[in-house]
């Protein structure tokens, strides 16, 4: 595939929340506003292109057998670095912005499924153009949530009030629960829209789920 | 997975490489960047102190002094004693520690009080203790621009209070004293009101000591 095909596939496509089903806890965690799922996003786009560049480059040095623990060494090396170096030279509001979201990028699934489902076996400008179209997709995907949670539990979009003297707010939206029901209802109306779309093709479909083919850590989902 | 005979040391060998190279990046990194970041953290705590304390030209984070559970920073300004500020940690929180920043008159009052560090539940906690700006479309709309640290129902009460020494703490409303709270964030309320509390009767308490400055820690 081209490099901007890769680059494009993580955005609609295969968005990583709504197509492959990665890295639901984060997408839950940080949504209730507007601009914490927008950063989020912004520090795993970074955090993705960055790891499935070194991964893509240890490819070949690194034996099949131990591939996952060497993944998850690189991963969470890669992010400490990215820490430190806002910490140290990054503007203090920007650090305050996302500074609490870049430890929790290490246990984001999307990254190590990235690397263990296409950096390992692709060349780096590749690897690093699927990086950031999943990081698009996921930014994207966090942020249309966030932005439903946060007006309709408070009125306001990034923190901008829309709706002045909003006397009933949702507040059930910016709790946890909230985002599951939404994520649920979301993933409920994209399916739909999928399904009438592929039945006009005539195409079949089945909804996207946990499978063995998406996994790809071990061997079950190999034919 | 088949029992067959795995070769150990090329397994052993790769990622022990690997965990090598990756804690020296690490490490490498971490030595680096201890300059900036503490340089960072020193600016964080002057900027939240320039928000509590009136103008000063000495450096209040070399002038701190611990007495009991809070530390007192002093603001001079040419050479005379401008004003103070306390700095406490409470347990108290909700979910975990809150550090509170206030800002006290030489005679005790306060002036301005901050939380510095927080981790309340957001929506309910965070209106007690964050200073936000609430921005509306209309007013950006109009061009309206707000100077000064945005205001705060809960924290902007303590202005203009003043402990004694060894008086009863202050209470929430809730609890029979007069301390306004968010309904809802009750123990977030409780917590600040006492943090503040604190900060103000050691002032009281303490009072002459610091005024005299001869509170020997100079770090």
């Amino acid at each position: 595939m081209s490099v901007f095909k890769e680059l494009t596939k993580g955005i609609i496509r295969e968005n990583p929340t709504f197509v492959l089903m990665l890295g639901m806890c984060p997408t839950l965690a940080v949504t209730n506003n507007a601009i914490n799922g927008c950063s989020m996003g912004l520090a795993t786009l970074f955090v993705l292109a960055g790891s499935n560049m070194v991964i893509s480059l240890i490819r070949n040095v690194v034996p099949k057998k131990v591939r996952i623990p060497c993944y998850v060494v690189v991963i969470a090396a890669f992010v400490t670095v990215v820490d430190l170096l806002m910490q140290a030279y990054a503007p203090a509001a920007i650090y305050q912005a996302l500074g609490i979201f870049i430890p929790l990028i290490v246990v984001n699934c999307i990254v190590l499924g990235r690397a263990e489902a296409f950096a390992c076996k692709n060349g780096i400008i590749a690897s690093i153009a699927d990086g950031i179209g999943m990081g698009l997709g996921f930014t994207l995907s966090l942020t249309v949530i966030g932005g439903i949670r946060e007006f309709l539990s408070t009125g306001s979009l990034f923190q901008i009030k829309l709706i002045e003297g909003w006397a009933h707010p949702f507040m059930l939206m910016g709790q946890a629960p909230g985002g599951f029901i939404l994520l649920g209802i979301l993933l409920a109306a994209i399916n739909w829209a999928n399904r009438r779309k592929a039945k006009k093709a005539g195409r079949p479909w089945s909804p996207p789920g946990i499978d063995c083919y998406q996994c790809n850590l071990c061997d079950l989902g190999k034919k | 997975m088949s029992s067959e005979n795995v070769k150990l040391t090329p397994l052993v060998v790769s990622t022990g490489l690997i965990s090598c190279v990756a804690t020296a990046l690490m490490a490498w990194v971490f030595v680096v960047t201890e300059a900036p970041i503490a340089a960072a953290q020193q600016k964080k705590n002057t900027a939240a102190l320039s928000q509590v304390l009136p103008a000063f030209d000495n450096r209040p984070t070399q002038e701190a002094v611990t007495l009991g559970d809070v530390t007192f920073y002093t603001a001079r300004k040419d050479g005379q004693i401008t004003g103070f500020a306390g700095e406490t940690v409470t347990h108290k929180g909700y979910a975990g520690e809150v550090c509170v920043l206030a800002g006290l008159k030489p005679d005790g009052t306060l002036t301005t009080v901050l939380v510095t560090r927080q981790s309340e539940t957001p929506g309910l906690g965070t209106v007690v203790a964050e200073r936000v700006r609430q921005k509306t479309l209309s007013g950006i709309l109009a061009g309206k621009k707000e100077t000064g640290l945005p205001p705060n129902k809960i924290l902007d009460q303590f202005t203009g209070m003043k402990a004694e020494a060894g008086q009863t703490p202050w209470a929430v409303k809730k609890d029979g004293g007069d301390l306004d709270a968010i309904i809802g964030a009750t123990i977030t309320s409780r917590a600040v009101g006492g943090a503040v509390f604190t900060i103000a009767e050691t002032f009281a308490a303490q009072r002459a000591t610091l005024l005299t400055g001869n509170t020997g820690s100079k770090d």
